[in-house]
């Protein structure tokens, strides 16, 4: 995947190129307006992040801008306005997701992730690890085959774990993930634990490997072997 | 009462006044002018009878009903100068005693002393005050007509320019980009009124966009580095060398950070709602808007044990904007799982004047007005940021509801009342 990171903060998208760039990531940052027109210019990418808030320029002009020549790129806007109208008008403009500052960088890479293979597979979109296959359009998951029956929340945490492979991933950023502000952090621990027994059960059960490592006192990682 | 019929009210009233002095004053001008032209003529006839006597006309044949001469003899030192007085008399054709004037003088004619006693009928005073009485009620009558005609017919030609000013001032808003702008009067007042009205609105035009610009920008960018510093744990955590003690550190760090983004846009959502800038009253399905945030808090209350019971009018539609409708309704139910009892339960009930929510839970440690003060906690050390209700109060303000929280045996009610007409 390569990804293009239109954000002036360099703190930022230094943070985001850090945990990003893997094997299968190409990650690049263009730190203004200007920067990201001339990058767009030259290179083709699958997926941009776009921070709406430039120094020399509208990110909402970029957005324009990739629309006019028709981009197959993905688009996921950043912002530090967390308001309803600015999140429509950005979607309405063709942005294909919209994150609102401070995001956990494990929530955008789940986000970035979903967007890409939206675009990369117009549809067709299975994620296979291992014995686990989820099937993301219809929201099915089966283990060697055998379908495996997940509430809507076991769904997400299992879809964001999985996004999200070899990487630790705190109670507070599931938590945050699936409820979003709707919970206070202390309640918030009791339920990821109880959603993460629960698909722990029903994973082993219908006959896969329990793949969620317990990193006391921080979190869970979704670890291969 | 309108400023001009108080002000012709006023002069009416100031009219009466001196028209009575005026009429005290006429009659006793009136008064005394009679009485010195009765006097006149009494002298004049008394003249022309001293005349006659000296012609030698016979005394009986000069005496009248009204004059009585008579020789005498002796004269007192004051009895030849002329006395006039006033005097009641047998009036003629009246047949009753009326007020006369008399002159009381003794003269001397060829050698001979004469006293005269006349009388002349002195105008009636009733006449003279019924006289003037009338002639000051129609004045009086005639000027207040006048008065109040014309008062009516100037003050919406004088009172103009103090009406637009009243229509400006009412139809002024805060977030209108134009400024106020008056038409020039030549009133004096009205003038420094309008100017006065201008450099005021001016002024709290630009307080608000000031701090509107203020509040908007230390919410935006306050998430910034927020976000950064985030990151940074989140690679912090990747690292394979961290020990297992030092864990527990990131995770509290990152906690405190999500609360300190969180406040930073509760206080900026809480400020735009205070400048009403969600003034978009399209009409909500507020039953609508209710399930959806039902349905997101259903599986939280199922973790936590919480039985929910809803009962949800259909069509409840509301004018108000959709966002904080869904906001109020968040911060309501959110306030109903935290506050509630280990296996508890929360009712949900809308119709379609008021939404309650109830939930058992511990009495309150403050008074349960005070809960809607921001940063006013149940629990002061608790995760709440302390400003769910404050914001629920707020949403409620701008849409003139009512909301209010009841605590009673062992029951927490939140109440919000659509209609505030009591």
């Amino acid at each position: 995947m390569k990804l293009l990171v239109i954000e002036d903060e360099k703190a930022l998208a230094d943070n985001i190129k850090s945990y990003l760039s893997t094997n299968e990531v190409i990650c690049e940052i263009a730190h203004s307006y200007q920067e990201a027109i001339e990058k767009l210019n030259v290179f083709s990418y699958d997926v941009i992040l776009l921070d709406i808030m430039l120094p020399d320029g509208n990110g909402l002009d970029v957005l324009h801008l990739l629309k006019q020549e028709q981009s197959e790129a993905g688009i996921l806007i950043i912002s530090a306005k967390n308001s309803l109208d600015d999140r429509i008008f950005g979607l309405e403009l063709g942005a294909d997701d919209y994150l609102t500052k401070p995001f956990h960088l494990s929530e955008l890479n789940a986000r970035l992730k979903a967007i890409y293979r939206r675009r990369k597979f117009q549809g067709f979109t299975e994620i296979k690890f291992n014995e686990i296959n989820i099937d993301t359009n219809n929201h099915e998951v089966s283990i060697d085959g055998q379908p495996l029956e997940l509430t809507v929340k076991e769904y997400e945490l299992l879809l964001f774990f999985i996004s999200n492979k070899n990487r630790v991933l705190t109670k507070q950023t599931i938590a945050e993930h699936l409820w979003g502000d709707n919970v206070d952090f202390l309640d918030s621990f009791d339920f990821v634990y109880q959603h993460i027994k629960n698909l722990r059960k029903k994973i082993t059960a219908g006959g896969g490997q329990d793949y969620i490592k317990t990193i006391y006192g921080l979190g869970y990682k979704f670890h291969n072997g | 009462m309108r400023l001009i019929t108080k002000a012709t009210l006023l002069f009416l009233f100031i009219s009466l006044l001196v028209f009575g002095i005026a009429g005290i004053i006429t009659y006793g001008t009136v008064m005394k002018t009679v009485a010195t032209e009765t006097d006149y003529s009494i002298a004049m006839n008394m003249w022309l009878l001293e005349n006659a006597i000296r012609e030698g006309k016979p005394l009986d044949a000069l005496q009248s009903d009204k004059t009585n001469i008579s020789r005498v003899d002796v004269v007192a030192p004051g009895d030849t100068s002329y006395s006039f007085s006033d005097t009641m008399a047998m009036h003629p054709y009246l047949k009753r005693l009326e007020p006369h004037r008399k002159l009381k003088i003794t003269r001397n004619i060829d050698g001979e002393y004469f006293r005269f006693v006349m009388f002349d009928n002195f105008m009636e005073r009733d006449d003279v005050s019924d006289g003037i009485i009338n002639l000051m009620t129609r004045l009086f009558l005639s000027l207040g007509l006048i008065l109040l005609l014309f008062s009516f017919l100037i003050s919406s030609w004088l009172f103009r320019p103090f009406q637009k000013t009243l229509q400006k001032i009412r139809t002024f808003n805060l977030k209108d980009s134009e400024k106020l702008n008056f038409a020039k009067t030549t009133t004096t007042e009205f003038e420094q009124l309008n100017d006065f009205i201008s450099q005021m609105t001016d002024k709290a035009r630009r307080d608000y966009i000031s701090l509107k610009e203020f509040s908007e920008n230390a919410a935006h960018e306050m998430q910034t580095p927020i976000a950064v510093a985030k990151g940074k744990l989140e690679l912090l955590i990747e690292n394979p060398h961290l020990k297992p003690d030092q864990l527990p550190f990131i995770q509290s760090a990152q906690a405190s950070l999500t609360k300190l983004s969180r406040l930073g846009q509760a206080l900026s959502l809480l400020t735009k709602i205070e400048n009403d800038e969600f003034t978009s009253r399209e009409t909500t399905d507020f039953s609508e808007v209710l399930r959806q945030s039902v349905s997101n808090f259903e599986d939280l209350c199922e973790l936590k044990g919480l039985s929910l019971e809803k009962s949800i009018s259909d069509n409840v539609m509301l004018p108000v904007n959709a966002s904080i409708a869904d906001i109020l309704v968040g911060n309501l139910l959110k306030n109903g799982v935290r506050y509630n009892l280990e296996n508890g339960w929360i009712k949900i009930r809308l119709d379609k004047d008021k939404l309650v929510v109830e939930n058992p839970g511990l009495p309150p440690t403050v008074p349960t007005d005070q809960l809607f003060e921001r940063f006013r906690k149940n629990n002061q050390s608790g995760q709440s940021l302390g400003l769910g209700l404050a914001i629920a109060k707020k949403i409620c303000e701008v849409n003139n509801w009512i909301i209010h929280y009841h605590f009673k045996e062992g029951v927490h009610q939140l109440i919000v009342k659509f209609d505030s007409t009591p």
